[in-house]
């Protein structure tokens, strides 16, 4: 349970208000924890009831088409902006919480640098902000430019940057001082498909090293490749929330190639699932779990020859168009 | 170094890079060139007798330092209007925000490099205008350094108030409404002035109300003071009392009460901009 605090308090824009567990950044709690979270602009309402958990060390996916209140839920979390109500702990402290921030590495969906800086002088600039020992600052900037990929363009200015550019740059800003809570929101939006590439492995190394991964994005491909859990954000509030494979096992089926079954065998397999035919194909969907192998069984007894069976599952594109269908 | 120190390094290391800094340079060049031109025109005419020389030339110094006095606050206007709305709009603010560090800091870091370039703007400026007219005419105003820190004081506090506004105006807001504020002061402390000669005592009210809503005025009014020498002062006086309605003359230093004010003035105005900024969602 969260500590009982004031909605309003729980994001203050500065992040100077700071709850009992502030500093303590406690281990065990959750990396984020979102009660009731909501949002109104006016006549507008951005956000509406978000409940969610994402635990330390997971990649977890925050999807949902453009306007669903994903950018808006993550300016809450980050204390840019207050809720209307509810509230949010991120890292055992209150969202927003300025000490909290010097663990959480954040890439905004839009954002700039300083034009007049050089990638290397933000990266130093970032150091500075961190309050990392001076010491660390020139191989922090250097390993983040590393794992960007902009070694060599380090001592160019931010302003001759491409977008894409600008985007590797941001994440080397979010990867500085180890951050135990990385939130990227749209982190491949400009990028190419090495670009795209790269950031997959910097997000697969980052859960190895057990830092909590917080993926917004519109992309379900990207998300598919490296979440572990997501939640799908529709109209304001969540509409489903589990782990990549509880979501797409939500209506298992088998793809069967079958000869030698007799005439009448439809009505007598109905009640495995709902049956269609692709081509030489059978499909079998809505089934319950676990009935493959009895209906497996049950074909060969009606005197079928089983060719081919190939368990179905829903690809997370089909899932997510399904729930936005249902909304 | 502390997060205030970062930002205000930070502001005015843009100012430099941007060539905001070669600009001041390159303005403060022509400008006192030009005047040396003018007050070696001035000391060297001989048509002109020495009595008249010595009332033209502070005179004029007065007149130049009223231009420099719109040089330095036009471009505190400038640089203090697009501190704080345009960054958030460019998205610059987003990545130094959500780093451990307080808005106040942000705040006034800004202020501290943005206030560091203008006084040495004007200290630079000021000196090489007395160097100038020392050497081309052999005046020296009577308070040079006091006249100097009265009209940045006026750009510190028309700066401030820009300052206050680009928490939630956009950069074009913020500059017009403090460019135009800052001419309605020294309207209004026209007024006053005429007010005060002619006896016409609502408009000597309202100028002295606008005085303590918006201290420029008043504050340039200190630089006339410490640039008049007594000579003049006891002339304009002694003169019919037109003269005194001279928008560049002054008979007294401002008042300690006055200064005071300005002082809580421009605290206030810090604060409401650090509140405001507080308070403002990204």
């Amino acid at each position: 349970m969260l500590p009982a605090r004031s909605a309003d308090r729980a994001a203050a824009p500065d992040g100077g208000t700071r709850s009992p567990a502030v500093g303590a950044q406690a281990p065990g709690s959750p990396a984020i924890h979102a009660i009731n979270l909501s949002k109104r602009y006016r006549d507008t309402v951005a956000l509406q009831g978000l409940s969610m958990t994402v635990a330390r060390g997971e990649v977890f996916g925050f999807l949902g088409p453009n306007g669903s209140g994903k950018t808006t839920a993550v300016k809450l979390l980050l204390g840019l902006a207050r809720p209307t109500s509810g509230e949010a702990m991120v890292l055992g402290a209150a969202a927003g919480d300025r000490e909290t921030r010097r663990q959480i590495g954040y890439l905004p969906e839009l954002f700039r640098f300083q034009s007049w800086l050089t990638a290397r002088e933000v990266l130093i600039l970032h150091c500075r902000l961190l309050r990392l020992p001076r010491h660390r600052w020139p191989a922090a900037a250097a390993e983040a430019l590393h794992a960007v990929g902009l070694a060599a363009r380090a001592g160019d200015k931010v302003g001759t940057f491409s977008k894409g550019m600008q985007q590797r740059l941001g994440l080397g800003v979010a990867l500085l001082g180890e951050p135990a809570l990385i939130v990227l929101d749209e982190p491949t939006s400009a990028l190419d498909p090495v670009g795209r590439h790269d950031v997959r492995v910097i997000i697969r190394e980052l859960r190895d090293r057990g830092a909590t991964v917080f993926l917004n994005t519109h992309l379900l491909e990207e998300a598919e490749q490296v979440c572990d859990t997501v939640t799908i954000l529709s109209k304001g509030h969540a509409v489903a929330t589990g782990t990549l494979a509880d979501l797409k096992a939500s209506r298992p089926g088998v793809r069967l190639q079958v000869t030698g079954l007799p005439v009448g065998w439809r009505q007598r397999l109905a009640a495995f699932g709902t049956w269609t035919t692709d081509g030489d194909w059978l499909l079998v969907s809505d089934m319950a779990a676990g009935k493959v192998p009895d209906l497996v069984a049950a074909i060969v007894s009606l005197g079928g020859r089983v060719e081919a069976v190939i368990p179905e599952r829903q690809s997370l594109e089909e899932r997510f168009l399904e729930l936005l269908e249902h909304e | 170094m502390s997060p205030v120190l970062t930002i205000a390094s930070l502001t005015v290391r843009e100012a430099v890079r941007r060539r905001l800094v070669a600009a001041f340079a390159l303005i403060s060049v022509v400008l006192v060139s030009l005047s040396g031109w003018g007050f070696y025109k001035l000391s060297h005419n001989t048509s002109i007798t020495s009595g008249e020389t010595g009332l033209a030339v502070p005179q004029a110094v007065i007149l130049f330092m009223f231009m420099f006095s719109f040089v330095v606050a036009l471009s505190a206007s400038a640089i203090a209007s697009l501190a704080i709305s345009a960054e958030i709009d460019s998205g610059v603010l987003q990545t130094v925000i959500t780093r451990p560090i307080r808005r106040s800091d942000i705040l006034l870091g800004k202020w501290l490099g943005m206030t560091g370039l203008l006084a040495a703007y004007t200290a630079i400026v000021c000196s090489l205008l007395v160097g100038v007219v020392d050497w081309t005419s052999g005046y020296v105003p009577p308070d040079p350094a006091a006249a100097a820190v009265f009209v940045l004081a006026e750009g510190v506090m028309l700066l401030t108030l820009v300052l206050l506004l680009s928490t939630r105006l956009s950069a074009l807001a913020a500059g017009v409404i403090g460019v135009a504020l800052f001419g309605i002061a020294w309207l209004a402390g026209v007024a006053e002035t005429l007010g005060a000669a002619f006896g016409i005592r609502a408009m000597h009210t309202a100028g002295q109300i606008s005085q303590y809503l918006l201290p420029t005025d008043g504050l340039w009014h200190g630089a006339v003071f410490y640039l008049e020498p007594p000579a003049f002062v006891a002339q304009q006086l002694a003169g019919p009392r037109g003269e005194q309605a001279d928008p560049f003359f002054t008979s007294t230093a401002p008042a300690w009460p006055y200064l005071t004010w300005a002082a809580i003035w421009l605290v206030l105005m810090l604060l409401l901009g650090l509140i405001s900024f507080q308070r403002r969602e990204l």
